[in-house]
């Protein structure tokens, strides 16, 4: 700009720089007010939170959901789940006439989001007890949680969280992963007899590519091998993939009677039906994670004669008033019944805990509510689950569960309750 | 009225912060780190200790990407790296962190040096599919971690958060403590990074990224110095996987995926690349830009009901919208913008 006003003398420079200097200055103080807002933001919601005590103050409630991860598929179901439970015990007057807040955020399946999420809402908002999802992020979350002292329960029911000598706080409300895949396994070495056919069945896990979705495998395989069944193959799915035909290609080579899947709906219905379109006749048979009727739904007439542990019942006298609720108040789940279902009951006997302590008259501690859940003997979820009981040596509350077979495009229970054990 | 600023000496010109403003702004910055702790509650340490980590991570980055002109998409790898290096010599031998925390980081250096191969016949996208590879080699190792006798995720003992045989429980709670030790190897690196370009090695490292033949030209040993790029890049990779493993206690392979890696490159790009406060910034930006939208939809959530059920994809979004709005208005990142608002007030009011 100098260049080219040099020659037209002093006046005409000064005009220039004072106009130029104009802009700069708008564009500075644009910069400015957005810092400005920006601090302020942060501060005042950083002020924010805190308090309790009294007890007219709502019980806090914290949890993590996945709403666009890789996992949202059953995330979002789950989590319609677990915020129509506390509405609706809010409806039926709180406890004891206190309410309950749910304060709960998406993570997206990413572990430091959930670090930070946990952070806040223990910290910060001073919440009680917290309703984790994934088994990645329950782990990490681990050692924070002991030494804050919060009874968790997760989605995640992998069994290095049921000893309460490691993991004092972490609460299973299912069988756990390795309980489901060994009860699967049972299952499945009864039918290839009922079948008539002489000798082992040939295995093979066809998992997501995470900590979820190995969590059952080693206790699988040894029970696997303690019954004379050969090490079965274990083949991780791609995250996001759009073909299975690769990863189905390998199993088949294998020979694999039975596919175990432990993975979420969508990528389990893509594996059933690539199966079909390859023409390989395997039995699938799903942890509790893919069956549910999202599979159904995306599987289509493929999914008939699917297999599944479906540790949470919703045909049971229990799962009525949730699904009633939903009904009543129009909330959308995608059609998975099971699994909000699911996420009602998790819910219920976490706060169950808490009924027991206000009940009690005692204080509201992390500490108190542990050793009610640890004590108060059996939790009667009406048929959902098997009764829940924990123990201060045995944090897994279910031992057992039914399978499921998928016919005419719904869950029917087609055995009595197994136990791994 | 000094019209701008001179050099009048060679002393001068090469000097870290020739100018009293930048002495007592670091001044500033450093009382600002001192007090932080005290009022912070737990969450904005917990927050604060990301950052730091994030830019201890970012700042090695930069050394490849910003200062020597290599792409890297492989960062999350050589992190998980130095987390697993760590995290295996306290799980199996107990070994405290200050030990570990240094052999990671040289361990992570070696690795990246290693990647770092095919930087001499390979430039720009090629390098980046060969990063790319190195990510995926990495992250195939972990997960097929029994295959190596590594477990897929490792829980860290307590006992080895000590420093020199006293425990960090000692400083305060765990993120407290932390804060100091992220704030200390912070420091360092700010100070070795910044050091690092008025060296022969440095000044070697910008003109290979200028122009890598004029740099072979005049003498610079390109093989040599690509590889002291990756390694000192990975280096800092290693310090903050490292620092990772002690302060979560709990790692696993999903914390160091590609997304990691995708983050840490625009982190530089928002902070600013070739700019060692820019890595600083650019970390603080990525992990209090979720934190934020957060807050403010909490705060909303009175006026708007339902803006929660939006706030997952908001957030989505802003990741992408901001990485967009800052290529388009300041591609040279928050560094730049600072750099502005400082002009503005040591040029005014004559700003030509």
């Amino acid at each position: 700009m100098l260049k080219i006003i040099s020659g037209y003398g002093r006046l005409v420079i000064e005009v220039c720089s004072k106009e130029d200097g104009m802009h700069r200055w708008k564009r500075t103080f644009g910069w400015w007010v957005v810092l400005a807002l920006f601090a302020t933001l942060l501060a005042a919601c950083g002020g924010a939170g805190g308090g309790g005590g009294a007890s007219s103050e709502p019980i806090k409630v914290g949890a993590i959901f996945d709403l666009t991860g890789a996992t949202a598929d059953v995330g979002t179901p789950y989590s319609r789940g677990q915020i129509a439970f506390i509405e609706w015990k809010n409806e039926q007057g709180g406890i004891k006439g206190r309410r309950l807040q749910l304060i709960s955020e998406d993570y997206a399946y990413q572990v430091p989001r959930a670090e930070e999420l946990y952070t806040k809402f223990v910290t910060q908002d001073k919440v009680l007890v917290f309703s984790g999802w994934g088994t990645g992020d329950t782990e990490a979350l681990r050692p924070k949680i002991t030494e804050d002292k919060i009874p968790f329960i997760s989605a995640s029911y992998s069994a290095t969280l049921a000893n309460p000598a490691e993991t004092p706080y972490n609460f299973l409300v299912a069988p756990t992963y390795s309980d489901q895949l060994i009860i699967a396994m049972k299952w499945a070495i009864d039918d290839w007899k009922a079948k008539g056919n002489s000798g082992m069945p040939k295995f093979a896990y066809l998992i997501n590519d995470s900590p979820f979705g190995r969590s059952p495998l080693a206790d699988g395989t040894a029970f696997a091998t303690s019954q004379g069944i050969e090490t079965p193959l274990e083949v991780p799915s791609p995250r996001g993939a759009t073909d299975l035909t690769p990863q189905l290609t390998q199993i088949r080579d294998y020979g694999a009677n039975y596919i175990f899947l432990q993975n979420v709906s969508s990528p389990a219905a893509l594996a059933i039906k690539n199966a079909k379109s390859l023409g390989y006749d395997v039995q699938f048979v799903c942890l509790n994670w893919c069956a549910n009727e999202i599979l159904i739904k995306q599987a289509g007439a493929d999914a008939e004669g699917v297999v599944g542990v479906v540790p949470f019942d919703h045909q049971a006298e229990g799962a009525k008033v949730a699904l009633e609720y939903a009904r009543k108040k129009n909330i959308d789940y995608g059609g998975a019944d099971s699994t909000f279902v699911q996420g009602w009951t998790a819910m219920s006997i976490l706060i169950a805990g808490i009924e027991k302590v206000v009940n009690d008259g005692k204080e509201l501690t992390g500490e108190n509510i542990k050793n009610a859940l640890e004590t108060m003997g059996e939790i009667d979820t009406k048929g959902v689950t098997l009764p829940v009981k924990f123990s201060p040596t045995d944090h897994a509350g279910v031992k057992s569960t039914r399978m499921f077979r998928v016919e005419n495009g719904k869950w029917v229970a087609i055995t009595n309750f197994i136990s791994a054990r | 009225m000094q019209s701008g600023t001179f050099h009048t000496t060679y002393a001068s010109d090469v000097s870290l912060r020739p100018y009293w403003p930048q002495r007592i702004r670091i001044v500033m910055v450093l009382v600002a780190a001192l007090i932080f702790p005290w009022f912070a509650d737990r969450y904005w340490l917990n927050l604060a200790n990301t950052i730091a980590i994030a830019a201890i991570g970012a700042i090695g980055l930069n050394i490849l990407v910003g200062y020597t002109g290599q792409i890297s998409i492989g960062h999350g790898g050589f992190l998980a790296v130095g987390a697993y290096t760590a995290g295996l010599l306290a799980v199996h031998l107990g070994t405290p962190m200050w030990l570990t925390i240094p052999i990671a980081s040289f361990f992570t250096a070696a690795v990246g040096a290693f990647f770092g191969l095919p930087s001499l016949r390979l430039k720009g996208l090629y390098l980046a599919i060969a990063t790319l590879a190195s990510q995926e080699i990495i992250i195939w190792l972990l997960t097929h971690g029994k295959l190596l006798g590594i477990g897929e995720s490792l829980s860290l003992p307590r006992s080895t958060n000590n420093l020199f045989g006293l425990p960090v429980e000692w400083l305060g709670n765990n993120d407290f403590a932390f804060y100091w030790i992220c704030l200390a190897f912070l420091i360092f690196t700010v100070i070795f990074v910044s050091n690092l370009f008025r060296t022969r090695t440095g000044r070697a490292f910008v003109a290979i990224r200028d122009q890598d033949i004029a740099a072979q030209v005049i003498g610079v040993d390109l093989f040599r110095y690509k590889l002291l790029a990756f390694a000192t890049s990975s280096f800092f990779a290693g310090l903050a996987g490292a620092l990772t493993a002690h302060y979560r206690g709990v790692i696993s392979w999903e914390r160091f995926t590609i997304d990691t890696s995708i983050l840490y490159l625009a982190m530089i790009i928002i902070g600013g690349l070739g700019s060692v406060s820019g890595s600083i910034y650019g970390a603080a930006f990525m992990v209090l830009l979720p934190a934020f939208l957060s807050n403010i939809a909490r705060a909303l959530s009175g006026i708007v009901p339902d803006i929660n059920s939006y706030l997952p994809y908001l957030q989505q979004g802003a990741f992408g919208l901001a990485i967009i709005l800052f290529l388009i208005f300041e591609p040279e990142g928050i560094v730049k913008m600072w750099r502005n608002v400082k002009d503005y007030f040591r040029l005014w009011p004559f700003s030509y």
